[in-house]
């Protein structure tokens, strides 16, 4: 190709590029009557007939960000460009994807390796198994952008293995990839970058959400997660340099290499400068409903939605006769919000200000049918049922917890055991490998707080020692406070 | 990047190595950071929780055994480690309490009582009251790992140190870790044996009464018993032991840490070799045969003053056990030069196993060699005989000898032709140095829990038939022996430990 | 859940147990899918996870101390630790499981919409008090899971693999009246 020809490709290119970034999404605002609107850009194609096969994604303009990746940008740049979007990791810690990727070294002869972490098995999140079923395409481009970017080997796709579906698609989405060129060697005909991908089933234990109890599992054994570091990104699967990101973190790569990191940097919520900490909710993210509304589900939004609006506009509000008693936003493992609080951003450090967090941002929903002893009793059997057992504080304390809920719950409970729970919440959060305990304490001390009268109620004939101070106890605990 | 090598533990700066840890410099250093996962021998688990410190500037407590001294790359200066804040020890009783709370509390029958960790740490940390009144959680007891070791999974605090001794030690693997959450517990291969022979290790590293073997179970309260340092004589290595015994009888033996010789370890066959001590056929005083033909009980006087009238009139060789002690085999020798003949020494030759165990059986053959003992290979006339194991000096070679003066710790090993039989001590019960296969020189410690009340030490004994032998030997006391020793040119490059040293060595806990 | 005692197959007396035989592993029928999982990682171990599955599947839905002392043989690794994975993972099985096998998600979502009635359905059909138990006529295992994912359809259940949401216990009933 002539250095002229070149050129005029390059610029054909942006100029594509560019026509196609005028149709992005633009910033969304409240219509006037209050509503907040659907933004949809990972769930373009959701609702498309055979919308996760390759013909169809292909039709709706699946790998095209790969294709401008390869050949217009350095991988470096794709990196630059992801940093440049602020977007934050989508299962639940939120770390910047961007810096993540840029912590792979890239001066290594060891083989790299991404593992995706498609274990989706925080309660009451369903939202990667929508991608995964709906556009594993759009899920594989995510993962092989990330690939060309830190130059990395193999995918791993650690798909929970409740999820028979989501595997079948992707092993599909895999199989149609590989025959058309997309993995395998020499992808779309660039020297050198060869990828493989498989999925790896798991086989039903929620430890393997946390990354290391995922490379553990993934490398065939029990799922107990590791002391780090050394961290994942200089080793992690197979003692080799290893990225893990969530399924809707990477299916936001192709929009963003499609659109620009600045385009998507500007949807949602801007950081805050005067806090460093408050990295903003940039883009867009799809939040799910569950529990007891009237039209539970999974939509995409542009962050700035409050808890409120998406219950009463997405949600349907509470069934009917009853009142919305309390919210835990993002999956199981936050602390909750009581029904006068609802009216917060569903976003990063809009949750964490209010004292719980964004989670996965997929809210469980309880009214004021649900007797909330009993609730604690359930989301502690979960943790005890779920810890790997590795850590002392973490196997011990959360069966424990639940056997203090089972007592109250029986009514043998006394104000003693009130003050039992807090001394265990002391010694099981943040005394352990992983953050397992931290998620356990969190929902139940917050429960426990906000609707402390409804433990004492089932303690008759006994006064709240405490009974002084409660008011001080109601205060929203913060996330990780003592 | 600061180069920091130091830390501060407790306001006090220690240097530190790369890569070290916190507890590591602690215990270095004489702190008592408590420990239960943690083996410097091991991989780090940080999965027990009891070691946490406080980190100045961190809220969070951390893991010792997992916090490197180094600080993160971004700090300049060294950590500021705490193990007695407030916080540190509020962690550490979290942890404990945790750790009791489905713990059977079965102390009063439980073996590892006394040198529990468990115990001790509760005893520190523990609270007067106890903040549980729910039903524990029932798990598997009694459950046989192999032959020798039975593990109780309620007594299990789930560290996986026995685990990891066998993925990372033996790499045999049998251990691995069942079930999930506080049911938990150590699983063994379905093959139901172990295929290492060092399994019995796990006992002793298992920091709490999950695993005991069933060898020494419901034998005896560790506080009953008498310790001594000493080297286990089952083969050449000479692996560093303590022997437990209480009453005259040997309950036990286990590993004692040496760096250079059998690290924490030692194998099964030489744990359990023992055994022979506690033989009914123990020989417990002097015999001399009568006109008759019966060997009557004699006073140690009277044996000498016999032995050494039947040595004048037969003269000859002198035969000794390769698992003799240096001294020993020193006075076989005068004692052979005094009865004109050679000292020959025999001793076994079994497998080694490719780890801690060598082929060579006599465990102080290496003694022998450097003394100038010859190797006896096959039978031949000697006065005196010295057998403390059957293995080293089997029957063919005792019979073979011809001997008027046995000593022996087992009457059946005594051959017919003995005239004066003096009682031999097993090594559990004798003073003495021991040259490993590698030419380092040990010491073994007397058990005065083991044995035979009153046990003249065989060197005295030797000493004192030479003196009626009217050849001109000086009685020297062990001290006086060990320097004759050192005098030798062979052992010119080799320093032996003083006699008195070797008492404070062996001190009893 | 009560994994420990039972799953892990320990005998309390001294060699009365009789080590398994293990099966030749993989049998011919599933042989190509598993050496084809096996090629997909740089070690053997890691293909434990599917091979488990597929296994699992092949046998009748649990895995058998002499399969499991086969799949440990193929993959290079200790029967023990095929054991410690069927232990800790919720989907596999080391006792027979019916020729059904039952989920319900017992998680907060479906607790909220109605899974305690549900087990009782189940369990109730199966006629057993407790999950984790095969039904005496071995038709059923009914089992309690924590969260399968299908919240917005809460409650869920799956029943030999197949997820069904928005479940009554009528429709419950009728489910698995259905199975033969």
């Amino acid at each position: 190709m002539t250095a002229k020809k070149k050129a005029a490709a390059k610029k054909a290119s942006t100029k594509k590029a560019s026509a196609k970034k005028a149709a992005a999404p633009a910033k969304v605002v409240r219509a006037a009557d209050g509503s907040y609107p659907e933004t949809r850009i990972l769930s373009a194609n959701f609702g498309v007939k055979d919308s996760w096969t390759l013909p169809v994604a292909k039709k709706n303009g699946a790998y095209k960000s790969l294709e401008k990746a390869i050949k217009t940008m350095t991988p470096a740049e794709v990196i630059d460009e992801v940093k440049t979007s602020r977007v934050r990791g989508r299962g639940g810690a939120g770390f910047p994807t961007g810096v993540k990727w840029g912590f792979v070294p890239t001066d290594t002869d060891k083989a790299k390796y991404l593992v995706l972490n498609a274990d989706e098995s925080e309660p009451g999140t369903f939202k990667d198994r929508f991608l995964m079923e709906l556009d594993p395409h759009l899920v594989l481009e995510g993962c092989l952008l990330c690939a060309y970017a830190t130059g990395l080997d193999v995918i791993y796709i650690y798909v929970r293995g409740e999820y028979p579906l989501s595997i079948a698609r992707l092993e599909g989405a895999i199989e149609e990839a590989r025959e058309a060129g997309l993995l395998g060697k020499d992808i779309l005909g660039k020297k050198g970058f060869n990828v493989e991908a498989h999925v790896h089933p798991g086989a039903g234990a929620y430890i393997c959400g946390e990354e290391t109890g995922m490379l553990e599992s993934l490398e065939g054994k029990r799922g107990h997660p590791r002391i780090k570091p050394p961290f994942p990104a200089v080793e992690g699967a197979f003692g080799c340099p290893t990225v893990i990101n969530n399924v809707e973190t990477l299916a936001h790569v192709p929009s963003i290499i499609e659109h620009g990191g600045a385009w998507f940097g500007d949807l949602g919520i801007a950081p805050d400068p005067d806090n460093p900490r408050a990295m903003g909710s940039a883009g867009t993210k799809l939040m799910g409903l569950s529990g007891d509304i009237k039209t539970p589900g999974c939509w995409e939004f542009e962050f700035g939605i409050t808890v409120r609006e998406l219950i009463e506009q997405y949600g349907g509000g509470a069934l009917d006769g009853r009142t919305i008693k309390a919210v835990i936003p993002g999956g199981l493992s936050m602390p909750v919000l009581t029904a006068d609080e609802l009216d917060v951003p569903m976003g990063f450090d809009a949750l964490v200000k209010v004292g719980s967090g964004l989670g996965t941002a997929t809210a469980i929903v309880m009214d004021d049918a649900c007797d909330m002893v009993e609730a604690c009793e359930n989301i502690a059997h979960f943790f005890a049922d779920e810890s790997c057992g590795q850590c002392t504080p973490c196997r011990e304390g959360c069966h424990w917890m639940e056997k203090i809920f089972t007592r109250i719950k029986a009514g043998d409970g006394t104000p003693a055991d009130l003050d039992l729970l807090e001394h265990l919440f002391v010694n099981i959060e943040g005394r352990t490998i992983c953050a397992l305990a931290d998620a356990a304490v969190w929902p139940l001390r917050s429960i426990l707080r906000k609707f402390r009268h409804e433990f004492l109620a089932k303690m008759p004939g006994h006064a709240d020692p405490h009974a002084a101070d409660a008011k001080a106890s109601d205060a929203a605990a913060p996330v990780g406070a003592k | 990047m600061a180069d920091v090598k130091t830390v501060f533990i407790n306001g006090v700066e220690y240097p530190f190595d790369a890569g070290q840890t916190v507890i590591q410099v602690a215990h270095e250093n004489g702190l008592d950071v408590p420990h239960y996962c943690y083996h410097p021998g091991l991989s780090i688990a940080g999965n027990c929780r009891i070691c946490m410190v406080e980190v100045e500037g961190d809220a969070k407590p951390q893991v010792s055994c997992k916090l490197e001294c180094a600080p993160p790359p971004w700090v300049s200066e060294p950590l500021r480690i705490q193990t007695e804040s407030e916080l540190a020890k509020s962690a550490r009783a979290g942890t404990m309490e945790m750790l009791l709370v489905n713990h059977p509390l079965d102390c009063p029958i439980c073996d590892q009582a006394g040198e529990c960790h468990l115990q001790d740490y509760s005893y520190q940390l523990g609270q007067g009251q106890a903040s549980s009144s729910t039903a524990k959680t029932k798990l598997p007891k009694n459950v046989a790992f192999g032959e020798k070791i039975v593990y109780d999974a309620e007594r299990c605090i789930k560290c996986t140190l026995c685990v990891r001794f066998c993925e990372e030690v033996t790499e045999t693997n049998e251990l691995n870790l069942g079930g999930r959450g506080d049911e938990e517990i150590v699983i063994m291969s379905s093959k139901g044996e172990f295929e290492t022979d060092y399994s019995m290790n796990i006992i002793d590293i298992c920091p709490v009464g999950a695993l005991t073997s069933r060898d020494f179970r419901f034998k005896s309260r560790l506080w009953f018993m008498d310790f001594a340092d000493s080297v286990c004589t089952g083969c050449a290595r000479g692996c560093n032991v303590i022997t437990g015994g209480r009453n005259g009888s040997m309950m036990r033996m286990e590993p004692r840490h040496n760096a250079d010789v059998n690290q924490w370890w030692m194998c099964d066959q030489g744990r359990l070799d023992y055994r022979y001590v506690n033989t009914p056929t123990r020989i417990a005083t002097p015999r001399i045969k009568t006109a008759d033909g019966v060997w009557a009980a004699a006073t140690v006087d009277d044996a000498i003053l016999a032995a050494a009238a039947a040595l004048k009139a037969a003269g000859g060789n002198v035969l000794v056990d390769g698992g003799c002690t240096l001294e020993e085999m020193h006075l076989a020798q005068q004692l052979a030069a005094a009865l004109g003949g050679k000292a020959t020494y025999a001793a076994a030759t079994g497998e080694a196993d490719g780890f801690l165990r060598v082929a060579e059986q006599g465990a102080n053959a290496a003694g022998a060699e450097l003394l100038g003992l010859a190797r006896a290979t096959k039978a031949g006339a000697a006065a005196v005989l010295v057998v403390e194991r059957d293995a080293n000096v089997p029957q063919a070679l005792r019979d073979g000898a011809d001997a008027v003066v046995v000593f022996a710790t087992d009457a059946d090993h005594v051959p017919a032709s003995a005239q004066v039989v003096f009682p031999f001590g097993s090594s559990a019960e004798r003073d003495g140095l021991f040259v490993n296969t590698d030419g380092r020189v040990q010491v073994a410690q007397r058990n005065p829990g083991i044995g035979p009340d009153n046990l003249t030490p065989p060197y005295e004994l030797l000493e004192e038939i030479l003196g009626e032998l009217d050849a001109g030997y000086d009685w020297h006391g062990r001290d006086g022996i060990v320097a004759a020793i050192q005098a030798q040119p062979a052992f010119a490059k080799i320093s032996l430990p003083a006699a008195q040293a070797t008492a404070e060595v062996g001190a009893t806990s | 859940m009560s994994t420990a005692n039972a799953a892990a197959g320990q005998s309390a007396d001294r060699g009365t147990a009789q080590p398994p035989t293990p099966v030749s592993f993989p049998p011919k029928e599933i042989k190509k899918q598993c050496d084809g999982i096996v090629t997909r990682y740089p070690t053997r171990m890691a293909a434990c996870l599917p091979v488990l599955h597929v296994a699992q599947k092949h046998y009748g839905g649990w895995i058998s101390p002499e399969v499991e002392a086969g799949v440990a043989e193929y993959l290079g690794v200790s029967d023990s630790h095929i054991r410690g994975l069927l232990t800790f993972y919720a989907m596999f099985n080391s006792k027979p499981s019916g020729r059904h096998e039952v989920w319900v998600c017992r998680t907060l979502t479906c607790w909220l919409r109605g899974a305690v009635q549900l087990r009782s359905t189940a369990l109730e059909k199966a006629g057993v008090e407790a999950c984790g138990v095969e039904s005496p006529d071995g038709k059923f295992l009914v089992k309690n899971m924590e969260c399968l994912g299908l919240c917005e359809e809460a409650p869920a259940v799956f029943i030999d693999g197949q997820p069904h949401v928005n479940v009554t216990p009528e429709k419950l009933s009728e489910l698995l009246d259905a199975c033969e």
